[in-house]
């Protein structure tokens, strides 16, 4: 065996869901349990290796610098996921934020006297902008927008696909403040031609031969007044770890295009070309992301905009309920930019849906907020299913696979017993 | 540290990723909260975690350990379901086509021998296919 470092003390606590499935598994049928929880019960034991992948071991939290007990993914290039609690809230406390790099050499010192956002490429001035360039020179704007990461519930995809195993935690919403792209590219003066904005941030790879983290938007998206170069997350100052000192934001747009530490901007009158847009990050070329095991499509394309999604945050899946007893069922629907119409709740597996209450509109970038009453009238097992409609008619999918789980979209449910 | 044995994955953290690291030397476990904090009015850190993980012991353990951790821990391979060993071999081909990683001919049939032997889907029907 081997044992690297020392042993994680005090930073490190666990809980099982291992020991919350048997006693599921004892309860209930075990179809439906496998039913429910595949992505658990599904995982064979390796005897003979001490070492066992995760799935089979209890989830870990972890804290990390400017952050509460969070879900270890990995930890080097960290990737933290905000346990589903923090989601009862419009805004995520920015300690609670989910946290994902990609590349090992991440930003642990920023000296804010020599940090500068580099503006280059094809305009008329170069500029080197300080953080307090940003803050005095240009007017701020706020927003309240979601932001998801595109491989949020990659682990609720079955058959299941390699990444980062994220539950429903790789999101969070916020308030940011800063200045618009817009303004920015403007002072820099772009130059007739321009075609697309290339962004990159502090973080670094290991090695030198690693395509470094770099994201790109059309010159017109870049120049939509909307995206945001954002210096305050939540009336604070941006946690190193979700990108201090300032972090792209992209609003309706998937985390991958919403650069942490933005140090670079690059006007380019060619397309960008980089392992992170031409390889990485790309979707099936149709509306839900859709392609299967045996027939995977022949067209992808870069992800980009959210999909509507709905999730419960009360009950969770597992939970034993009374009868008689009043509930509230609740949870998040999440989209796009066109805003939240309608969230749908059903009690009885689909067959019947009810009207949930929607919580504040903070802005048709936020997420919303959802609850329902709910008193089991009577024991059993009960699966509870959500699904959200948009503004502009968009909704879920009643199945969904793709090879890298992205862009989840589909009518979630959440198995509960009533005793 | 057993990490750098590889003579590439050593240049390559003197070269460029020696800043990125030094700060982490000597911190101990569940402390890294208090350092947290900004050190002046200008200059802001913090101090990651040491977090430990237990490498499962497999055919060819030395060679995943020589090469896989330069740029990741070995997290990033145990957090994963089982996959068959087409996904293990498409993952390694990615770290050696996509991300530079380098890792000989004979190195990654190894590398993927081993993420077979901890990690291996026990049947097709859990496992996506090959990217």
């Amino acid at each position: 065996m081997h044992l690297r470092k020392t042993a994680q003390k005090t930073a490190l606590s666990s809980f099982s869901r291992r020991r919350l499935l048997s006693t599921m598994a004892s309860l209930a049928g075990v179809a439906a349990v496998r039913q429910a929880f595949g992505r658990d019960l599904n995982i064979s034991a390796l005897p003979g290796y001490a070492g066992l992948p995760s799935d089979t071991q209890p989830q870990q939290l972890v804290r990390y610098p400017q952050k509460t007990d969070l879900i270890l993914l990995t930890d080097r290039p960290p990737q933290l996921e905000t346990p589903l609690r923090y989601f009862r809230t419009d805004l995520t406390p920015n300690d609670a934020f989910f946290v994902r790099w990609h590349l090992a050499g991440i930003p642990t010192t920023v000296d804010l006297s020599s940090f500068r956002l580099e503006v280059g490429g094809h305009i008329h001035n170069p500029l080197r902008l300080s953080l307090n360039d940003l803050q005095s020179k240009f007017m701020p704007v706020t927003l309240v927008a979601l932001v998801q990461c595109s491989g949020n519930a990659r682990s609720l995809f079955e058959p299941r696909v390699p990444g980062g195993q994220w539950g429903n935690g790789a999101m969070g919403n916020a308030r940011w403040k800063g200045v618009p792209l817009k303004d920015v590219l403007d002072a820099a003066g772009v130059l007739p031609g321009a075609m697309d904005v290339g962004l990159h941030g502090l973080d670094e790879p290991v090695l030198p031969q690693t395509p470094r983290f770099q994201k790109s938007l059309h010159i017109d998206h870049a120049r939509n007044g909307e995206v945001m170069i954002a210096y305050e997350m939540n009336g604070e100052p941006i946690p190193m770890l979700n990108g201090f000192p300032l972090r792209l934001i992209v609003p309706g747009w998937y985390a991958t295009y919403w650069v942490k530490s933005l140090s670079s901007i690059t006007v380019l009158d060619q397309p960008l070309k980089t392992f992170w847009m031409d390889k990485a990050y790309r979707i099936p070329d149709n509306p839900q992301a859709n392609e299967s095991p045996q027939h995977l499509a022949a067209d992808t394309v870069p992800i980009s905009r959210m999909a509507v999604h709905s999730i419960f945050v009360t009950p969770e899946s597992g939970e034993q309920l009374h009868v008689g007893k009043s509930y509230e069922i609740s949870g998040v629907a999440t989209d796009g930019g066109s805003g939240i119409r309608s969230v749908e709740v059903s009690t009885d597996a689909g067959q019947r849906w009810t009207a949930a209450e929607l919580g504040q509109d903070l802005g048709r970038y936020s997420w919303r907020l959802w609850k329902m009453a709910w008193k089991p009238a009577s024991a059993g097992h009960y699966r509870l299913m959500v699904r959200a409609t948009t503004n502009s008619g968009e909704t879920q999918a009643t199945t969904q696979w793709n090879r890298s789980g992205y862009q989840r979209d589909m009518i979630e449910h959440c198995d509960v017993v009533v005793g | 540290m057993r990490m750098l044995r590889s003579a590439s994955a050593l240049f390559a953290f003197v070269a460029v990723a020696s800043l990125l690291f030094a700060s982490q030397s000597g911190q101990q476990p569940g402390t890294s909260s208090a350092s947290a904090e900004a050190i002046g009015g200008q200059v802001h850190s913090i101090t990651l975690p040491d977090i430990s993980t237990e490498i499962p012991k497999g055919p060819h353990v030395d060679t995943f350990d020589r090469n896989c951790l330069t740029c990741h821990s070995a997290r990033y391979v145990l957090t994963q379901p089982p996959f068959s060993k087409a996904v293990w071999e498409s993952e390694v081909k990615k770290m050696v086509a996509a991300y530079g990683a380098p890792i000989s001919a004979q190195d990654q049939e190894r590398i993927v021998e081993y993420l077979d032997a901890i990690n291996g889907a026990k049947s097709p029907q859990t496992a996506a296919p090959p990217k």
